[in-house]
């Protein structure tokens, strides 16, 4: 698409074809920064790039700040949970706002980010930092002695994750002290919140001018396993109590411009609890999911909202309003196998012939043996679905975890 | 005598599914025609995965060719060899079309639906002729006819699932439109190598001659000197006789009936009886003559029928029940029973006391909502649900090597039933009896019974339609409660058959066990004794010159043509004898719908011209032991291990180390086997 030179120049930190894609059909002018090993491929289809190796923030960090500042770049966008220190640091001084790059550090160690949010007046669980075994096994017995369980009882689990990975990578949950021994140390430390019941749920919002430009709501179905947009009508009756804690959010962590995407726990009272914040696009594809059912690009979307040249007409144009503009509901279903040796990628049947059934990204098994699960695994690829119907698309999501897709 | 399409569903709903399905894939192309170059791999996958589902519909195959043009301009097939379909050589189709990965599958079939409107002259292509395209794909429609037979293969079935049927429908496609003239002299012959094997289910068969009898009819086509052994078969099932000739229609020949005197009865007596022995087809005109003739004495029904002394001995000793059962079972929608009343009065059968009661029995049988419903699902509902049962257990006491498992993975209970047929045949018409009129049938494994009802689950994962009428019925129980013995066994050490064949199938599989391949690795085990004890439990020379007295399960490992292993197959030995030109053969029986199968490395099973029976398989000896990896005996009977010599025993290791014991063989074993 031809690149209007009045507006921003945008630079991508990480490799994602279809960031790059959503860029090429943009009229930003955009940069990619990626590892080495992308430049052959830039070169080949002509698309623009830096190469850049993002690896722990150094010395040398603020080459590529200055090298893109000289190029004329605006603003750098993360894609990925590994980049968003990175933008931090860039921003600040492309922006000459140095305390962006404190706010980026913020958004990636999920024990800051929890502290902040308390300090904010944000309701969160229980949680501590763990440096070792003990420290979990301590904090296990604690949490339910607080929950005046006795001896014998069984114990309510506590959740385990990393302090600076996406999603569920590195999640697990422990129940037992035995549990604890299958942690292996290098994943020390981390970080230990207690468990909450309760539906949960995340939120992309795009954020412009210190203000929500627009606010989705995912509805996750099984944590890890499927999530669609938008929520079902019984979720997004809570629509003005999550705005709510969104501009609180906003509030807490100072933040002008971006996409957030937090998480939250909505207890059968009603109250919000304040999971995590990520400065990134999230995972599990909501991206694609919003596209299909609203029809505006997610990449282009964060495009607008960091460019600093882009003005309040042309956010609001750009976005559709939410919920009543869904054309329906998309949700995906990550797959898992579920038998321990398979030899081949077979969807069910009923899955195909379903209405809703749209498409997949699974391939064939690499190996005939499955690697047992530890923690929250990754899934081997993702089936999309788009309907009508909120609740048919959760029981249908719901529906999927009994199925085989690897015989 | 219109045709059958074997699509599914051919209502208002299916047609909104392709519509749907349509409207997705026409979305996912323009977005893979508006992606940048570098976006176009990224969003390939969903248009081929949307045409796969696209051309599993009926009617899908010939919108995918109205839209090749565009699909082709998206770019499905750049950085591809089929970006240049100039160079494309037909001979790969045959890999491409049995890939299981179904990308490349979809890839070639939208490729051929492409070259097919360009063949048409529908299409300018730049880079290939009308005439070129023609001829690509003439040669690939021979180079892959069956395609056009039947269900898939154990093969294919192993590797392609229900994609599958996939090139199936492209085939039915690419021939409608390119014209049956261009193939039918293969297809004749191809139908001819069917029918030696008599297998039960004709249908298949019976369309493909369908299909050549419209070519012939149709003036549009010429086929100019090509189609000339078709008439046997075209006329077997349309005008076998004198007064049918010109494909009256069954009124009309019913007229013609009454007004025949004996000696013309007689003449078409006759002329049935050869069509019907010649193709093993049935025409329903036949059906017509034979319900006539109840009324006119026994010898015209015999000729009718076109017994020999024992079959007409057999049909006068139990006239009443025979007569009883072509008033229920011989109907013009039920055809075949004809031939399977006939074969089962040849075999005698009848007189072991308890076949006529079961027989009778079968007559009057009370069929399950079930049963009738899932009868009806199947076959339609042109004649009661208890007479299509009833053409079946004809056709199954008839023909028991005829049974097939269709495309389901359910070879054992196939086998079962042959097997019973063939040498118990009570028993099978017992389990026909529990399976349609009480719809469970409980076993024994150990002493504990299994019941087909509390059974959950068996090896095939839906219900098979693509039956013969008792596989349809029985198939589904005996699945259960074979997977249940296999649940039982959960835990033991080795192969559960061992346990499961002879509680399975009966007393008479061996309780003696062989097999020599180690369950936990994979590895080939004591192969020397395995081999040695088989010839000495079934080899003529080596077993005291003792013919087979049961049938006997084993288990073979199926390779394909390129002698690459498939998977684990269920076949019955039959026997084991000098063929016409003295080679020693083993002859069995193998579930899979067509036997004459290439298993790679020269070993070609042979159906006919080996001194087979119907619907018995052959190979040499040394030749089918090289494949064998499960076999039964006696325990009581074990002797001493043959004393084979090292060079045929080297000639059997040899077959299998260049085939499925490739990677099987620990490299002690192969030290000890191959001399310097």
């Amino acid at each position: 698409m031809k690149k209007d030179p009045n507006k921003g120049y945008i630079a991508l930190l990480g490799w994602s074809l279809n960031a790059i894609e959503a860029a090429e059909n943009f009229d930003r002018r955009y940069v990619v920064v990626a590892p080495d090993w992308a430049e052959e491929y830039c070169q080949k289809h002509d698309i623009p790039y830096i190469s850049w190796n993002f690896e722990r923030l150094n010395d040398r960090s603020m080459e590529i700040a200055e090298t893109l500042k000289e190029m004329g770049v605006n603003v750098a966008i993360p894609l990925f949970e590994e980049t968003v220190e990175w933008a931090g640091a860039i921003n600040s001084l492309l922006l000459d706002s140095p305390r962006l790059y404190g706010q980026s550090l913020l958004l990636r160690d999920k024990a800051l980010m929890k502290r902040r949010a308390q300090l904010g007046g944000i309701r969160v669980g229980i949680f501590e930092e763990a440096h070792d075994k003990d420290d979990v096994i301590r904090f296990l017995k604690r949490v339910n002695q607080t929950l005046l369980k006795l001896d014998g009882d069984p114990n309510d689990p506590i959740h385990l994750k990393a302090f600076d990975k996406a999603g569920c990578l590195g999640h697990r949950v422990i129940r037992t002290p035995d549990e604890v021994d299958t942690i292996p140390e290098e994943e020390f430390p981390v970080l230990m919140e207690s468990h909450l019941d309760g539906w949960e749920f995340a939120v992309e919002a795009w954020i412009h001018d210190g203000k929500i430009a627009f606010l989705n709501i995912s509805e996750y179905v099984t944590l890890g396993y499927s999530v669609f947009v938008p929520a079902s009508p019984e979720l997004e009756k809570y629509r003005p109590q999550i705005t709510a804690q969104i501009e609180k959010l906003i509030k807490a962590f100072d933040i002008e411009f971006g996409l957030i995407h937090p998480e939250y726990f909505v207890t059968s009272d009603g109250e919000m609890y304040f999971g995590e914040v990520a400065y990134r696009p999230p995972g599990f594809k909501v991206f694609e999911l919003l596209e299909r059912v609203y029809g505006f690009n997610a990449y282009q979307a964060s495009m607008l909202v960091f460019d600093p040249k882009t003005t309040p007409e042309e956010v609001a144009a750009f976005f559709p309003k939410e919920v009543v503009d869904a054309d329906g509901f998309a949700g995906c279903f990550g797959v898992y196998p579920r038998l321990r040796v398979v030899s081949r990628l077979e969807i069910p049947e009923e899955v195909e012939d379903h209405p809703y059934f749209e498409s997949h990204e699974l391939t064939p098994p690499m190996q005939e043996t499955v690697t047992k699960r530890t923690a929250f695994g990754t899934h081997w690829g993702l089936v999309y679905f788009k309907g009508d119907d909120a609740h048919r698309m959760r029981d249908l999501l719901k529906h999927m975890e009994e199925l085989d897709f690897y015989v | 005598m219109t045709t059958q399409s074997d699509q599914p569903g051919t209502n208002g709903a299916a047609e909104d599914k392709l519509g749907g399905l349509l409207a997705k894939l026409d979305e996912a192309t323009a977005l893979l025609a508006q992606a940048p170059d570098f976006a176009k791999p990224a969003k390939l996958p969903r248009v081929l995965d949307t045409a796969r589902r696209v051309m599993l519909q009926e009617g899908g195959c010939a919108a995918v060719e109205s839209r090749a043009e565009t699909l082709e301009a998206a770019g499905i097939f750049e950085g591809s060899d089929w970006a240049t379909p100039q160079f494309l050589v037909p001979s790969l189709t045959t890999q491409a079309l049995k890939s299981p990965d179904a990308n490349t599958l979809v890839v070639e079939a939208i490729s051929e639906l492409r070259l097919l409107a360009v063949a048409k002259g529908e299409r300018l292509h730049p880079l290939i002729s009308a005439e070129q395209a023609h001829h690509y794909l003439t040669q690939a429609i021979a180079l892959n006819l069956g395609l056009l037979f039947g269900p898939p293969t154990e093969a294919e079935r192993e590797t392609q699932g229900r994609l599958a049927q996939l090139p199936r429908y492209l085939f039915q496609h690419l021939v409608a439109r390119i014209g049956y003239e261009h193939i039918i002299d293969r297809l004749i012959a191809e139908i001819w190598r069917i029918l030696q094997q008599r297998p039960i289910q004709v249908e298949p068969v019976k369309q493909m001659i369908t299909q050549i009898a419209i070519c012939q009819a149709d003036p549009n086509i010429d086929l100019g000197t090509s189609g000339q052994g078709a008439d046997r078969l075209v006329s077997s099932l349309f005008g076998p006789t004198h007064a049918t000739r010109e494909d009256p229609g069954i009124e009309v020949y019913r007229e013609r009936l009454g007004g025949m005197d004996p000696s013309a009865l007689q003449a078409e007596a006759t002329g049935f009886a050869r069509a019907m022995h010649d193709t093993g087809l049935v025409s329903p005109y036949h059906t017509v003559l034979l319900r006539h003739l109840t009324e006119h004495g026994d010898q015209l029904i015999s000729e009718a029928l076109g017994l020999s002394s024992t079959g007409r001995d057999c049909l006068l000793c139990y006239r009443d029940l025979v007569h009883a059962l072509i008033r229920s079972g011989v109907h013009p929608a039920t055809p075949q029973a004809v031939y399977g009343l006939a074969l089962m009065l040849e075999r005698g059968i009848l007189y072991q006391p308890p076949v006529a009661p079961a027989m009778w029995r079968q007559l009057g049988l009370p069929l399950s909502e079930w049963s009738q419903l899932r009868l009806n699902l199947a076959f339609g509902e042109a004649v009661s649900p208890r007479a299509r049962l009833l053409e079946g257990v004809l056709c199954m006491l008839g023909l028991p090597l005829g049974v097939g498992q269709g495309n389901n993975p359910t070879c054992q209970s196939a086998r079962a039933l042959s097997m019973w047929a063939y040498n118990d045949p009570d028993y099978l018409l017992q389990m026909v009896a529990w399976a349609a009129r009480d719809d469970e049938i409980i076993m024994h494994f150990e002493g504990m019974p299994l019941s087909s009802m509390a059974s959950l689950s068996g090896v095939a994962k839906e219900l098979p339609m693509d039956l013969d009428p008792v596989s349809l019925i029985v198939v589904p129980h005996l699945d259960r409660i074979y997977a249940e013995m296999g649940r039982r066994c959960a835990g033991r050490e080795g192969d559960p058959h061992r346990w499961v064949n002879p509680e399975f199938h009966g007393w008479w599989s061996g309780r003696g066990f062989r097999i020599n391949v180690d369950v936990a690795t994979g590895q080939i085990i004591d192969l020397d004794a395995f081999l040695r004890h088989f010839y000495a439990s079934y080899h003529p020379y080596y077993n005291g010159n003792q013919p087979l007295i049961h049938p006997q399960p084993a288990g073979i490992a199926v390779t394909d043509s390129a002698a690459r292993f498939i998977g684990w197959h269920a076949i019955t030995l039959l026997r084991a004898s000098l063929d016409p030109s003295d080679v020693m053969r083993v002859y069995f029986y193998n579930p899979n719908n067509d036997s004459g199968q290439d298993w790679g490395d020269g070993i070609r099973v042979s159906t006919a011209g080996n001194g087979e029976r119907f619907g018995e398989s052959s190979l040499p000896f040394e030749q089918f032991a090289s494949r064998l990896y499960i076999f039964h005996h006696d325990p009581l009977e074990r002797g001493e291990l043959a004393q084979v010599s090292q060079e045929e025993l080297d000639q059997v290791i040899g077959y299998l180390q260049r085939s499925w014991g490739a990677d099987r063989l620990s490299p002690t074993g192969l030290q000890a086997s191959s001399g310097p």
